[in-house]
């Protein structure tokens, strides 16, 4: 019987910064062979820990097909967080997980997919991107909608523009409001909706980002014909274990941590609080 | 198998088990209160006592849970799981709360199982006396959890004026017995029967709280208990939390790192789904902010349908304690009549 709060100790390889309170840890195992031993899919998450602050939950940002290391994007929010940004390259954090169901990439195989992401809302959508991305054969179309409060907001910006020059993929960002250079789109995600045409019976839509972007996204792709099965979102709530027992994240008789974070729009609408 | 064991060799029965662990019983403080609590000698333990505020299942869950010990080494970090092995024997837990330690138990077996509270509750061995005299405030006759117990018990004992019957539920409760061989004879025909008298004697003597679930159940597990209604009883919540910590059945926890300068000992601490901040995500993002919400959660948890089929059974062993610790009167068979009825009291 394994000791499920027990955590494996990783060392930060790089820490790399995304906005003024936004920053990705880049992270490897001390223990070679733990490292070997971690599998994950887009979409799961991990308990990190910054020790003596405790532990809190954080999607894996980085693709399961980039295997060297692994990633996560945190904003500076509270006491953890606040402690894990004071952290530098070559400290160590705890690491237990990956947790949760994560998003059935075969289940998208031949499919056109439709990313719709919205400030720290991408961090978990990068993980299935870079995944298809790197398998990009096994899909169809690919389009990435993304947008940020301002400029400075948005994470991964050297990433956007690579996505930008793809051919093999339709990326389009927005930001709510501009800052001086700022010659792209301004006005909330749902307006990139404008700019692209929907295929709704054979695209996958994967929504992440604020709770009203959420809902608003999801009413535009419904209205779209999108069905409900077809939206993917991935849920984020307080939790503490991880593992479906200190009932934190439930909804009904649902664990955000274990059936999901990953769910469809028609799984989500049959959630009773 | 029944044995019985004669009141005057009970002594010399528990000062063996002290010799192989440690044991837990209600004892009367020096203020007079009875609590569940470690025994140094055998006269400590109580017979006829009010059941303790505190359910036993400090003792396989505590409030404060140490799972891992952390050391900083430089800028290196040592962790390292912490077991409780210590063989523990807890001597008179009223029925309900032996039920509430099984359902504790079946609740931390599932997938993934936790290592850390099967290890106590594996080295604990439940030694229950029934309830001839039900608590003037229990209602577990409509739980299933007394005032006999059929099961969840590894040895049940029955007061019979003399002597105790002693039934064994398990092989832990074979172990106890087996130890102290000389101690213990078959019971008679005549005993057992005693025992079924006594058991039948003990359902005519419940007080008024009766608890209906089925119908409550049905409407909760429907989403038909109206907005309206939990609002109400919301209102009347004052939100302290009392009902989860003293309830044998409730486990909710949050995991933090107690200590300090490079040693800490990450803990499992209780927690209260009644509390604000139980969802509260560091986002400032609150899905259960109205108290109606963080009600409506405890009560789907505890006797909704859906909850039932995972845990096979509701989430109370209607010991009472909850009707005597709120001071807002939203304890369970309040809230369950209000729902049956679909109306609050003003």
């Amino acid at each position: 019987m394994n000791d499920v709060f027990l955590p494996d100790i990783a060392w930060l390889a790089d820490v790399c910064d995304e906005t003024p309170d936004t920053r990705t840890f880049r992270l490897r195992f001390r223990d070679s062979k733990t490292g070997d031993d971690f599998h994950f899919h887009p979409g799961q998450f991990l308990e990190l820990s910054v020790f003596g602050y405790g532990e809190a939950p954080f999607c894996i940002a980085s693709s399961p097909t980039r295997p060297e290391a692994f990633e996560t994007t945190v904003r500076r929010t509270g006491q953890l967080t606040d402690a894990l940004h004071k952290l530098g390259e070559g400290d160590e954090v705890g690491v237990r997980g990956p947790f949760g169901n994560g998003f059935n990439v075969e289940a998208a195989h031949g499919k056109d997919l439709l990313f719709v992401a919205g400030g720290i809302g991408l961090p978990p959508l990068r993980s299935l991107i870079w995944n298809v991305l790197d398998e990009r054969s096994r899909f169809g179309n690919v389009t990435i909608l993304y947008g940020a409060r301002t400029p400075t907001d948005l994470v991964y910006k050297q990433e956007l523009n690579e996505w930008a020059k793809r051919s093999d993929v339709e990326f389009h960002v927005t930001v709510d409001s501009a800052q001086p250079g700022w010659t792209g789109t301004v006005g909330v995600v749902p307006l990139l909706f404008k700019q692209i045409t929907f295929h709704p019976e054979s695209t996958l839509a994967y929504v992440c980002g604020p709770p009203i972007m959420i809902r608003i996204v999801i009413q535009d792709l419904l209205a779209h014909g999108f069905k409900e099965e077809a939206i993917i979102s991935t849920l984020e709530r307080m939790m503490q274990c991880g593992i479906g027992k200190c009932n934190h994240c439930a909804i009904g008789h649902r664990y955000v941590c274990r059936d999901g974070p990953v769910f469809n729009y028609g799984q989500i609408r049959e959630m009773v609080e | 198998m029944a044995f019985a064991i004669e009141k005057k060799a009970v002594t010399k029965w528990l000062e063996k088990l002290l010799e192989s662990g440690e044991i837990v019983a209600p004892v009367r403080t020096p203020c007079g209160d009875v609590l569940f609590s470690t025994i140094r000698s055998a006269e400590q333990v109580v017979w006829d006592f009010p059941n303790p505020l505190h359910p036993p299942k400090e003792f396989v869950l505590p409030q404060t849970d140490p799972l891992v010990k952390i050391r900083r080494n430089g800028q290196h970090h040592e962790v390292e799981p912490i077991h409780d092995g210590t063989r523990r024997f807890l001597f008179n837990a009223r029925s309900c709360d032996a039920k509430g330690i099984a359902f504790l138990t079946r609740m931390h077996e599932m997938e993934p199982a936790d290592a850390s509270y099967l290890r106590r509750s594996d080295n604990l061995t439940v030694i229950s006396l029934a309830c001839a005299t039900p608590c003037p405030l229990g209602f577990c006759i409509c739980t299933d959890s007394g005032p006999f117990l059929s099961d969840s018990y590894d040895a049940q004992l029955t007061d019979l004026g003399e002597s105790y019957l002693v039934e064994v539920g398990s092989a832990k409760g074979e172990a106890v017995v087996s130890e102290a061989q000389s101690l213990f004879r078959t019971a008679t025909e005549d005993e057992v029967s005693q025992r079924k008298k006594l058991e039948e004697e003990a359902r005519h003597y419940f007080g008024e709280e009766t608890c209906h679930f089925a119908s409550a159940m049905r409407r909760i597990s429907t989403g038909r208990v109206p907005d309206t209604l939990w609002e109400k009883m919301g209102d009347w919540c004052l939100e302290c939390g009392g009902c989860n910590l003293i309830c044998p059945t409730c486990y909710c926890f949050s995991v933090k790192d107690l200590g300090r300068d490079g040693t800490w000992i990450r803990c499992r601490l209780r927690d209260s789904c009644q509390y604000a901040a139980f969802t509260l995500e560091a986002s400032g993002h609150n899905p259960r902010a109205q108290r109606k919400d963080r009600m409506k959660r405890r009560f789907f948890h505890k006797v909704s349908a859906q909850y039932y089929k995972r845990d096979g059974a509701v989430g109370c062993v209607g010991c009472g304690r909850c009707i005597k610790v709120c001071l807002g009167t939203t304890h369970m068979p309040a809230i369950v009549g209000a729902i049956r009825k679909g109306k609050w009291h003003e």
